[in-house]
């Protein structure tokens, strides 16, 4: 459920800012969060949210189904493999900081390509814009990461 | 782990199939448009937001210009004022001083010493009753009678001539009157009006025949109360009229007497 509420503050942030800057990624933040968070079974649900999640983004708002689909799974499988990949002592709060942030820059990037986007320096500045909003949502990332984990130590 | 791969593996062959065959698919179309339409009623609140501060931006934006346009006026204005004010005093000056004509006093008589004197411009060169005369640019007094080649002026001293007068800092409006014995005084001044020593007086715009702003001099004197609400102020002339040799006469002219 708290997927479908992040999808849908990323879809009125995007109506809200539309034609001034890109979105933060709300949804995959909050999909990176639980990949973090929770216990790996959970993770095959997450896979298949970001799929669901990226096709819908892709029928509202691009109109080319499977572009943000693959971004968002693409993502997932990522962040699924640096964390279990990492020892538990690697697992300090820079790189958690850092999946959440790689998590924003992926699809921004990737953005940029699709037609119809801004041109030019704008492109830039549309990203940047972003960008000045995914730090401060990836350090809250961090803050929800570290209460979670005082949570079960407690 | 496996499991993991083979979902996301499945997952990414979808999203690529997605991606290579939509452009094959003619309906996916109307799947856009109803997931733009389904989504369109929970959005509606989002939008109504936006275009309420949008407009509100526009509508600041527009304020703002037209606020900066306004000053712009403003300031434009105010100096067209100043330009046009300096145009209309140079003409009036350079009026004045074409009709300005020097003129030599030739008789003043020891018994109305306070009163009259005589100068040698009449009629033939222009001059006409109740025209102002000058000395040192200062208001003297006024012509009361013309023969064609002289003229009488009487004196600012005279107690006979009344001239409607305003005081410069304060515009309150007054009559300078003589008293037939050298002395100038601003009267019909009421009480406590502000009315300090050295205040210029000039011409008030209530004259008929004579022009508004002739400087005349300045309060001198104390305030002598009349008891009946009016005060009576000494005014020193600026024109020196115990030493009057040559003045200068406002040649007649239609236009400055309007």
């Amino acid at each position: 459920m708290m997927h479908v509420v992040c999808w849908f503050v990323q879809d009125l942030l995007s109506v809200l800012t539309w034609g001034t800057m890109q979105v933060p990624e709300v949804f995959l933040l909050s999909l990176v969060s639980r990949l973090l968070t929770q216990d790996r079974e959970t993770n095959l649900p997450v896979i298949w949210w970001a799929f669901a999640g990226g096709l819908f983004w892709d029928l509202r708002w691009v109109g080319i189904p499977g572009f943000f689909t693959l971004n968002y799974v693409c993502v997932v499988m990522v962040v699924i493999w640096v964390w279990n990949t990492l020892p538990v002592s690697g697992r300090t709060l820079p790189v958690i900081f850092f999946l959440f942030w790689a998590a924003q820059v992926i699809p921004s990037v990737s953005s940029l390509l699709l037609p119809g986007r801004p041109v030019g320096d704008s492109k830039w500045t549309f990203f940047l814009v972003q960008q000045g909003c995914v730090v401060p949502l990836a350090l809250l990332g961090v803050f929800f990461f570290v209460r979670d984990m005082k949570g079960r130590n407690a | 782990m496996t499991r993991e791969w083979i979902h996301g593996l499945v997952a990414l062959t979808v999203g690529l199939f997605l991606l290579g065959a939509s452009p094959n698919f003619g309906f996916l179309k109307g799947i856009v448009d109803l997931t733009g339409n389904v989504l369109s009623v929970p959005e509606y609140p989002a939008v109504v937001l936006r275009n309420l501060s949008r407009d509100l931006y526009l509508w600041s934006r527009d304020k703002s210009d037209l606020t900066k346009q306004l000053e712009s006026l403003k300031s434009e204005n105010a100096k067209l004022q100043i330009i046009n004010s300096v145009l209309v005093a140079e003409q009036i000056r350079a009026e004045l001083n074409a009709r300005m004509d020097d003129a030599r006093v030739t008789l003043r008589e020891p018994h109305s010493w306070w009163n009259e004197f005589r100068i040698d411009r009449g009629l033939d060169d222009g001059v006409t009753m109740g025209l102002p005369v000058f000395q040192d640019g200062f208001l003297v007094g006024r012509v009361s009678s013309v023969s064609s080649s002289s003229s009488w002026v009487e004196l600012l001293t005279s107690s006979s001539l009344m001239i409607p007068v305003v005081v410069e800092e304060t515009r309150e409006l007054g009559v300078v009157v003589g008293d037939g014995e050298g002395s100038v005084l601003l009267t019909y001044i009421p009480e406590a009006r502000g009315i300090e020593k050295g205040m210029k007086v000039s011409t008030a715009l209530v004259s008929e025949t004579l022009p508004p702003g002739i400087p005349i001099g300045h309060i001198g004197g104390d305030a002598s109360a009349s008891g009946s609400g009016y005060v009576t102020y000494k005014i020193i002339p600026g024109a020196s009229t115990g030493r009057l040799y040559s003045v200068s006469v406002l040649k007649h002219s239609r236009s400055i007497l309007r």
